[in-house]
């Protein structure tokens, strides 16, 4: 039997930033699993709840779709168990791997994000909690905001760097 | 040289100097100058030769309409050719060069393209060079590429960094003079989102040339408010669908070094709810001869200089002028201390309320500025005919015309107006409303009571409650303005557009030779072309065009106004997405592995794969990748797949949805089981292939090739939501979870068994089966299918991206003893030709199941599928349609080329024969020669005839033999074993 | 050509977010509609002047099918529904 495998996270070596201006960090992979089907949210809740995900965020991902979010590593016996309790006709894809967190924050961060996506990122139009998927510069984003100067993205895994370097970039 | 700047007054500050240069002579001037304004102070007049007759050229306006001082900044990269040096701030270390001048800006030998000018006349690129053809290409092309011309492009790489940004705003006030002040007061004190943007480095338009003392607490209120963001040096440059305006903001084309953290110029999106036009008015110039001499400049230019940079046109200026603007000038001029030598007023009455020294002189023109390279006096023609006045330059006024542009570019037409003398635009659109100049009013407080209240009417238009106006309403009452098109009598050249050296002779023949339509007068004669998109010439053409042919200029209307307002550099369209940022790059999760053992990586779309792993002692690719092939039929290799498109399919209907996107049944498809699939377009066509499997009722898993997997995704989401919306069945993309291993080859099962948990025997584990599967000692879940493109006893491998590469690496270390080798896509294209099986490269848009041989795959007992009805159409299963099979050399030392054409045995080179052609081709180590999948007529029918291999491109020919598609392995007893 | 599209799911966002497949107002036949029937279906598009209905799929953002109810004179957009809710009735 060989080694056991180790992760290895898509954006590791890649150097944090922390500014007065600007801190741009990738955030531990933990889970990130993609909840679709005909229910509601409070019904998504319920079930990652029962799961015992508590900590785990919902966020709108789309229509009739949600992306529920955490830090922590699910065993796939966790995710089978939070398949069961969805309701019939909802369905959960795993994206723990799929997807990556990089967080941006720092009074520039809404500049910053300004170059890249036409979403209005004033505090009115974009309060705390809200997500938004869009485009940002060539790629795909999936957009919340975590706090006032508080930015959470989430990228394909594949397209992590790229992203990642071009925020780093903008940011220096 | 008489320009000179004044001991005292100006907004400059004299305490400190900047250097700069221009042609390389050491000159300086102050802070508050823009180049054109220190080149004035310095007493440098003469800045450029004109276009066509290397005219000598000075600076005429002080704005963005410039059409003579351009010149040439920067060095190296940083070089910008044809810049309006009204526009550009003065700055330590500018370096400013003329241009369109050999050997030197004094002395033009291209001047005397002058003395011919009766064959330069409009026109006379269609009339002169007719004859010989020939000689157009060789002769005279050159020639005037040569002599005419604007600066040069340099071609170093940009060293600046340049950015795109969008932004929102309630309000978007464009122009900062009076009306759009008390616009964004007014908008900015209600609490609206006000976005204020303007060309100048400083606020105030007419204000600062006024020197209105309201002016500084007006900039320090805006300032204040936080909801008001003030865009400096920022010009609004197109308006689009949907109230989206574009504007180039220059962020660093000022300082001497730029800060690399920062943009030299951002281009901004700008989505606003609302706008106001307030972009002001242009003078018009007056059309005489000898108006391009340098010291001929517009009044209010004049007058700005004069106010804003303390800087003197000369010391005696003759003033001519249709209107208050050349008065306004004068009385500036006397107060500063220049005298005015006359003022010269077409009108029969002088302008009520003047009450300087210099004398006016109605009912007269100046038909004559006199001069070489500046004004040594004018001729007036008057009421007691034409007398001779001394003067070192002239100021002219010809009336204002509002500046529309953007209220234009959405297709809404100038409409004449008889009391303006002028085309107005609209005054309010949807989201767009027009205020002060732009709108047709010329005084300041008609201007700032205007921007006050249109910005009212926007801020109510939103729902803003109630909006006070920052400014009173005002008396908007103003004369009707005179129109004057050109003086008669003129001896010299009367220039219309100063840019392209159009006179009024060349419209006047342009006229009488039947262009005198207002768009063909355009192209016939270049009025209105270039960089200043005849910001000044214009209207003047118009109204020339109107008074030769006897109409209106209502009845000529203009030609139309398009984006952009002004140039904009390249750089800024641009954007960051340049040298590494041009486009992102997508990376495998065993991108690292494939690198650390050694790969050499191919561009896929936006994809790096390994294409092959080269070893110590291998000097060509064919080394590597024939060892690669050799050593997977003998042993065994892992490859990465994790670009192929993935596609997880959830729901009740989701086995429906999938019998009617493929054209083979998958319905029946049982748990755990993989079948490949293939994708048709409505036209009966192949879109994509690639293998499905079953992992519950409910649940499938799709491959799609690399180059489609967005594609099929987007046909998919399309199939279900408009055309099946009915059918519970759902996506998610999950290429990126996934990292995908292929493991092929006779000793695969022996190594995955070494870390798959579960049995894998080929009784436990057969051909197409596709299941979860715990590996290493349940310490992770993947998912392990047994299929092969390679014709090998093969598997791929999926497990967490995250872990590919850990799980690559032990593949490798379990398979050392086995012989394992990592190998690339060039390797697995020669093994999938070897075994006969398909790519793009044959599924090329054209063919049909039936071409490639997939015919039976078709099912004939489903009611419904993408491309069944047009599939089944008479041509599609015609027999002589191109189809698959393989083209081998006659001679096994022999090659060909992919892309070749076939040619029946002993027929002429020529398209009638063509028969078909290599699809995909590579040197097969396995077999010892070039081995090609070709689509030939009747293909399949002619298997053992000798053909002939036809490379038109390269003119070869290679005798050759159609023989079936599967060189490798035809009874499959290596894929079953 | 529209700036903006406002999608029902995600609000007001650039065109660059959106790709356009075309006339939304084509009703996929039945297999036995018969040849010309299919042929129209797959081959012919008008190109009206004014009004016209389009499929514009979200793809930078929730990847959802929208009909576009725009102006080909004017740009205007008039209406943006999603497709799949419309045809099934329900509320965009």
């Amino acid at each position: 039997m060989p080694d056991l495998p180790t992760l290895r996270p898509a954006l590791a070596g890649e150097p944090a930033l922390d500014s007065t201006t600007i801190a741009l960090q990738a955030l531990p992979e933990g889970h990130l699993l993609q909840i679709m089907g005909a229910t509601e949210r409070a019904v998504v809740e319920a079930a990652i709840a029962a799961a015992g995900l508590e900590g785990s965020d919902v966020r709108e991902a789309g229509y009739r779709q949600w992306y529920v979010v955490g830090d922590k590593q699910l065993s796939s016996k966790t995710l089978r168990e939070l398949t069961s309790a969805l309701p019939a006709g909802t369905f959960l894809s795993d994206q723990s791997h799929g997807r990556v967190r990089i967080r941006l924050s720092g009074p520039h961060a809404t500049k910053l994000l300004s170059t890249g996506t036409a979403v209005d990122l004033h505090d009115a139009a974009f309060p705390e909690g809200r997500s938004a998927i869009t485009l940002f510069g060539h790629l795909s984003v999936h957009l919340t905001r975590k706090s006032a100067a508080g930015f959470e993205l989430i990228v394909l895994r594949s397209f992590a760097e790229a992203l990642y370097e071009e925020l780093h970039a903008h940011a220096a | 040289m008489s320009s000179h700047r004044l001991s005292t007054g100006g907004q400059i500050d004299r305490a400190r100097s900047v250097k700069f240069t221009f042609d390389g002579k050491a000159l300086t001037g102050h802070p508050g100058d823009t180049l054109a304004s220190a080149l004035l102070a310095n007493g440098i007049q003469l800045v450029g030769r004109s276009f066509k007759y290397h005219r000598p050229r000075g600076i005429l306006t002080a704005g963005a309409a410039e059409p003579n001082a351009l010149v040439t900044t920067g060095t190296g990269g940083r070089t910008e050719a044809n810049t309006r040096a009204t526009m550009i701030e003065l700055h330590d270390g500018l370096n400013a060069r003329s241009q369109n001048r050999w050997p030197s800006l004094g002395f033009d030998i291209g001047a005397v393209n002058g003395l011919l000018s009766p064959f330069l006349s409009a026109g006379f690129y269609y009339k002169t060079f007719m004859w010989p053809a020939g000689f157009w290409e060789k002769v005279y092309e050159p020639l005037i590429r040569k002599a005419a011309g604007l600066g040069k492009a340099s071609y170093e790489a940009d060293p600046d960094s340049y950015e795109k940004c969008w932004a929102h705003c309630d309000l978007l006030v464009i122009g900062a003079g009076p009306s759009g002040l008390a616009a964004a007061l007014t908008a900015g004190r209600a609490g609206a989102r006000v976005l204020l943007a303007d060309e100048g480095f400083a606020f105030g338009g007419t204000l600062l040339t006024d020197r209105d003392a309201r002016l500084s607490a007006m900039l320090a209120e805006l300032e204040a408010l936080p909801n008001v963001q003030c865009l400096p040096r920022t010009t609004v440059i197109g308006w689009y669908d949907d109230n989206v305006f574009g504007a180039v903001e220059r962020v660093q084309k000022h300082v001497a070094e730029p800060d690399p953290g920062q943009p030299v110029e951002r281009l901004w999106r700008i989505i606003a709810k609302q706008a106001i036009l307030a972009s002001g008015a242009e003078e018009r110039p007056l059309v005489f001869g000898g108006n391009d001499i340098p010291g001929v400049m517009m009044a209010g230019a004049m007058r700005s200089y004069l106010n804003r940079q303390a800087v003197a046109p000369g010391k005696r200026v003759a003033v001519f002028t249709t209107n208050n603007a050349g008065y306004r000038t004068a009385a500036d001029l006397e107060a500063a201390g220049v005298d005015v030598a006359a003022i010269v007023d077409p009108r029969a009455t002088n302008e009520p309320g003047w009450n300087g020294k210099a004398k006016v002189l109605t009912n007269a023109c100046i038909v004559d500025a006199l001069g070489g390279k500046s004004v040594s006096g004018v001729s007036i023609a008057g009421a007691s005919g034409v007398q001779r006045f001394e003067a070192d330059a002239v100021a002219m006024s010809g009336g204002w015309s509002p500046v529309i542009h953007l209220a234009c570019h959405r297709g809404a037409k100038p409409v004449w107006s008889d009391t303006h003398a002028a085309f107005l635009a609209p005054e309010r659109q949807e989201g767009l409303s027009l205020a002060g100049a732009a709108a047709g009013l010329w005084s300041t407080e008609a201007c700032l009571s205007d921007g006050s209240r249109k910005a009212a009417e926007a801020l109510q238009l939103l729902g803003f409650a109630k909006v006070e106006p920052a400014f009173a309403e005002a008396d908007a009452a103003q004369p009707a303005a005179t129109p004057f098109w050109f003086a008669k009598g003129s001896k010299g050249k009367a220039f219309v557009d100063y840019q392209n050296d159009v006179n009024l002779k060349d419209l006047g023949l342009a006229v009488r030779e039947g262009y005198g339509d207002v768009e063909l007068a355009k192209r016939y004669t270049t009025n209105g072309m270039a960089t200043d998109q005849g910001k000044l010439s214009n209207i003047n053409a118009i109204g020339i065009l109107a008074e030769a042919r006897g109409v209106s200029p209502a009845d000529v209307g203009t030609t139309t106004f398009r984006p952009f307002y002004t140039p904009v550099s390249f750089g800024a369209l641009t954007g960051a997405s340049r040298g590494k940022h041009f486009q992102p790059v997508r990376k495998s999760p065993l991108h690292d592995w494939a690198k650390k053992n050694g790969a050499t990586f191919v561009e896929t779309g936006l994809w790096y794969r390994a294409a092959w792993f080269p070893r110590a002692g291998e000097t060509t690719w064919r080394e590597s990748v024939d060892r690669e092939v050799l050593n997977i039929r003998k042993n065994a290799g892992i490859c990465d797949v994790s670009t192929l498109g993935k596609i997880e399919i959830f729901g009740r209907d989701a086995a429906t949805f999938l019998d009617r996107v493929y054209c083979n049944g998958f319905a029946k498809l049982p748990v755990g089981k993989a079948r490949y699939g293939i994708m048709l377009r409505e036209d009966g066509m192949i879109y994509d292939d690639g293998t499905t499997s079953r992992f519950s009722d409910d649940h499938f898993f799709m491959t799609t090739t690399t180059a489609l997997a967005a594609g099929v995704l987007t046909h998919l989401e399309f199939c279900a939501q408009t055309l099946w919306p009915e059918l519970e069945v759902h996506f998610a993309s999950s290429t990126d979870q996934w990292a995908q291993m292929a493991v092929a080859g006779p000793k695969s099962r022996a190594i995955l068994s070494e870390i798959v948990d579960e049995d894998i025997s080929d009784a436990a584990f057969p051909f197409m089966s596709a299941r979860t599967v715990s590996l290493f000692g349940g310490k992770l879940e993947g998912r392990l299918f047994r299929i092969s493109f390679s014709g090998e006893l093969a598997y791929e491998l999926g497990v967490p991206a995250g872990y590919g590469e850990s799980v690559a690496d032990a593949i490798m270390q379990t398979g050392e003893k086995h012989g394992i080798c990592a190998y690339g896509a060039e390797a697995l294209g020669v093994m999938r030709i070897e075994k006969g099986h398909v790519t793009h490269a044959e599924i090329n848009g054209t063919v049909t199941p039936g071409d490639l041989g997939f015919g039976r795959m078709v099912s004939t007992t489903k009611p419904d599928f993408i491309g069944k009805v047009m599939l089944a159409r008479e041509g599609m299963q015609a027999s002589d349609r191109p189809r698959l099979v393989g083209v081998k050399p006659l001679d096994p030392k022999a090659s060909f080329r992919t892309g070749s054409h076939i040619l029946s045995d002993g027929a002429a080179a020529t398209l009638e024969n063509d028969q078909g052609y290599v699809t995909s081709s590579c040197y097969s180590p396995n077999l010892g020669h070039t081995i090609g999948l070709a689509l030939i007529k009747n293909g399949p029918e002619r298997i053992g005839e000798k053909v002939m291999i036809w490379n038109g491109l390269r003119n070869e020919f290679t005798d050759g033999v159609i023989c079936s598609p599967v060189f490798i392995d035809p009874e499959n007893e290596k894929l079953h074993a | 050509m529209a700036s903006l599209i406002t999608c029902p799911h995600c609000g007001q966002r650039p065109k660059e977010e959106f790709t356009i497949k075309g006339d939304a107002g084509l009703a996929r036949p039945a297999p036995d509609a018969g040849a010309d029937v299919w042929y129209d279906y797959v081959y012919l598009r008008d190109n009206p002047k004014g009004l016209h209905k389009e499929y514009w799929h979200h793809s930078s953002g929730c990847r959802r099918w929208l009909i576009v109810e725009r102006d080909t004179v004017t740009h205007k957009v008039h209406s943006v529904s999603d497709a799949a809710l419309a045809k099934l009735g329900g509320a965009a």
